[in-house]
């Protein structure tokens, strides 16, 4: 490379020797000088477009910027600005996210209701509490994986994702989607749980107990994990105090701070829910990646444990306040005033503000909080004096989403297809019409 | 901690300043019935940290966001902070409302007594054009560092030519993708 550069000094687009000669073999760095190592916004490391540039004294890290909003789609103000009306944006909010895709409608349900002065029965309260608590276990199991594979550690990565298909089955089975469920609809959901489904519902929650010592076993007794993420990525309680850090990114670090416990919305009075720290499962929280780990496994039994009561007491009776969808547009129009919504969704809190003005369609303020944009700031002294191999598991600690494709390739017997996202789509629908005979 | 005795606190500490203070209170369960409540109260701009400093005294805080429209005539921003988290129902949702008027948008930064507000006031930066002074970095969170519009802004005279120009390549982009297939 050197001497082709040395052939070509005079070429207009490239810039002068000195400097390509920087560009391509990097500055010179002697020991204990500090350089930035650039990471995105698109690098085969990253499942996301995010660009952190690391700040570098040989392996140590000693600082780093974050830059976001490479996937900024405007969604608040679609909803705001773009002459939508209420239900539209519902499905917009949905999705926001694609992993956790009953959380923002949650709390945009809620919001509205609240604006517009609409109450929820209880039916509609435990099924939006049950489908919740179903997406949190897929969820978690989801990040476990992701964090096992930035560990290097694929087996386990592929061992809990196997595990992780009967909870997206029965969410499938329950709503007719494996993510993207359109349950919450303003005044309740638009589908029952029925009780021939309950059965179901209770052998899948069978199973995962049944699996819960061996998970637990798999990531919290392994020599390796605890190698990996023992003292790595540490949040102190105080730093996630004023940094304001939600869910199982605040827990890790021993704060008790769950939505569900705090501010109990929806049926989640019921439930008695307690926030999970470390400290239950007889540690010292310390705030780094192994405790998260902790947080995380140990919130999957209790989504257990809280889908169990629900459909034990599940209430009889309605299962929305507006069954004609028509009636609820014309009472959402003459709707005036402002509400918030909040949900503990699986990685923390997601907070909805909405103010309705009589005569429009669309809301005239629409605010949105996931639960990433609060823990953005953490990743800071999470990263400050690490290595620069942990790199990938602090990134992926306080579990950041990933998205997902249009179309896949596949080689059968030899023979190429290619498949599109309307072939794709009718194979699913067909495989829930097998699941439901 | 119960609404009722932050209310109290903020009343307390910022007199007359502290406008128009309003319990919402909201059943939840079902079963076991709970009453939450909210504070919702107005506070002028430049009271913003002395009340934040006086939630901060009552227990933990936590801010969810801040939230923001232009209003016409002035900008509003509603500050939705939580207090004393931890306990079961313990805490309590406070929404500040001020308005900060456009000829001088600026309202002082919380993030000296909650750093964690950092983010959310970056993001009304870019998005209504308010200034916080003492802020520590005035960084883009998700517009680019270029762009030259505030686009929650209803009076930005650039914004509706930059959606225009937007929507026309957005056309032009859609009309080549079609003839490509």
């Amino acid at each position: 490379m050197k001497e082709k550069r040395a052939q070509d000094p005079e070429d207009p687009v490239l810039p002068a020797v000195e400097e390509r000669e920087v560009l391509l073999t990097g500055p010179e760095v002697g020991p204990g000088e500090v350089f930035s190592v650039p990471i995105g916004p698109i690098h085969p490391a990253l499942k996301e477009p995010i660009r952190l540039t690391f700040q570098v004294q040989g392996e140590r890290i000693v600082g780093v910027q974050i830059r976001t909003g490479f996937a900024h789609r405007g969604i608040e103000f679609m909803g705001m600005r773009q002459g939508r009306n209420l239900i539209q944006i519902l499905y917009l909010s949905e999705r926001i996210c694609g992993i956790c895709s009953i959380s923002h409608p949650i709390a945009f349900t809620q919001a509205v209701e609240r604006a517009a002065g609409i109450e929820v029965p209880p039916r509609a309260q435990y099924i939006r509490v049950i489908i919740s608590e179903l997406e949190r276990i897929h969820s978690h199991l989801l990040w476990a994986g992701v964090a096992a594979h930035e560990l290097g550690f694929d087996t386990l990565l592929h061992l809990t994702w196997r595990v992780r298909e009967k909870v997206l089955d029965i969410l499938e089975e329950l709503s007719g989607n494996r993510i993207n469920y359109a349950i919450p609809i303003f005044g309740g959901v638009r589908r029952d749980i029925t009780p021939d489904q309950y059965p179901k519902v209770r052998e899948a929650l069978r199973y995962y107990r049944g699996l819960f010592d061996e998970l637990l076993d798999a990531f919290l007794r392994d020599p390796t994990v605890e190698a990996r993420t023992r003292g790595v990525g540490i949040l102190e309680p105080k730093e996630a105090e004023e940094l304001c850090a939600v869910g199982p990114t605040a827990r890790a670090s021993g704060l008790r701070k769950d939505v569900r416990q705090d501010r109990p919305y929806l049926a989640y009075s019921d439930f008695e829910v307690k926030a999970i720290t470390p400290e239950d499962y007889g540690l010292t929280p310390v705030g780094d990646v192994y405790d998260k780990i902790v947080v995380r496994l140990l919130e999957v039994g209790q989504s257990i444990e809280i889908i169990e009561k629900a459909l034990e007491g599940m209430p009889e009776g309605e299962i929305t306040s507006f069954p004609k969808i028509p009636a609820l547009l014309a009472h959402l129009k003459k709707a005036e005033g402002e509400g918030l919504g909040w949900h503990e969704a699986p990685r923390g809190e997601v907070i909805h503000y909405v103010r309705l003005v009589s005569g429009e369609e669309s809301p005239l303020v629409w605010k949105v909080k996931a639960p990433t944009y609060s823990n953005l700031l953490s990743w800071y002294p999470m990263f400050e004096g690490q290595e620069v191999a942990d790199i990938p598991i602090i990134a992926a600690c306080i579990d950041p989403c990933i998205c997902c494709m249009d179309r896949v390739y596949l080689v059968r017997n030899g023979k190429e297809e290619t498949w599109t996202k309307e072939g794709l789509l009718r194979l699913s629908w067909e495989k829930t019409r097998r699941m439901r005979r | 901690m119960k609404a009722e005795q932050v209310l109290n606190a903020l009343k307390t500490a910022l007199g007359e300043n502290f406008r128009n203070p309003e319990l919402r209170p909201r059943s939840v369960g079902v079963a076991r019935k709970w009453t939450v409540e909210e504070i919702w109260a107005e506070v002028p701009r430049e009271a913003i940290p002395q009340a934040v400093g006086t939630l901060k005294s009552l227990g933990p805080l936590h801010i969810s966001i801040i939230s923001g429209h232009d209003a016409r005539e002035h900008i509003e921003l509603l500050y939705h902070l939580a207090v004393g988290f931890g306990t079961e129902g313990g805490e309590v949702m406070v929404t500040l409302r001020t308005r900060v008027p456009k000829s001088d948008p600026r309202v002082p930064s919380i993030c000296g007594i909650l750093p964690g507000a950092e983010t959310t006031e970056r993001e009304k930066i870019e998005f209504l054009g308010v200034d916080f002074p003492g802020i520590p970095c005035r960084d883009h969170v998700f517009l680019p560092d270029d762009l030259p519009v505030h686009p929650w802004r209803r009076d930005e005279p650039e914004l509706e030519k930059f959606l225009h120009r937007m929507v026309e390549w957005e056309k032009g982009h859609e009309g080549k993708e079609s003839a490509g297939s």
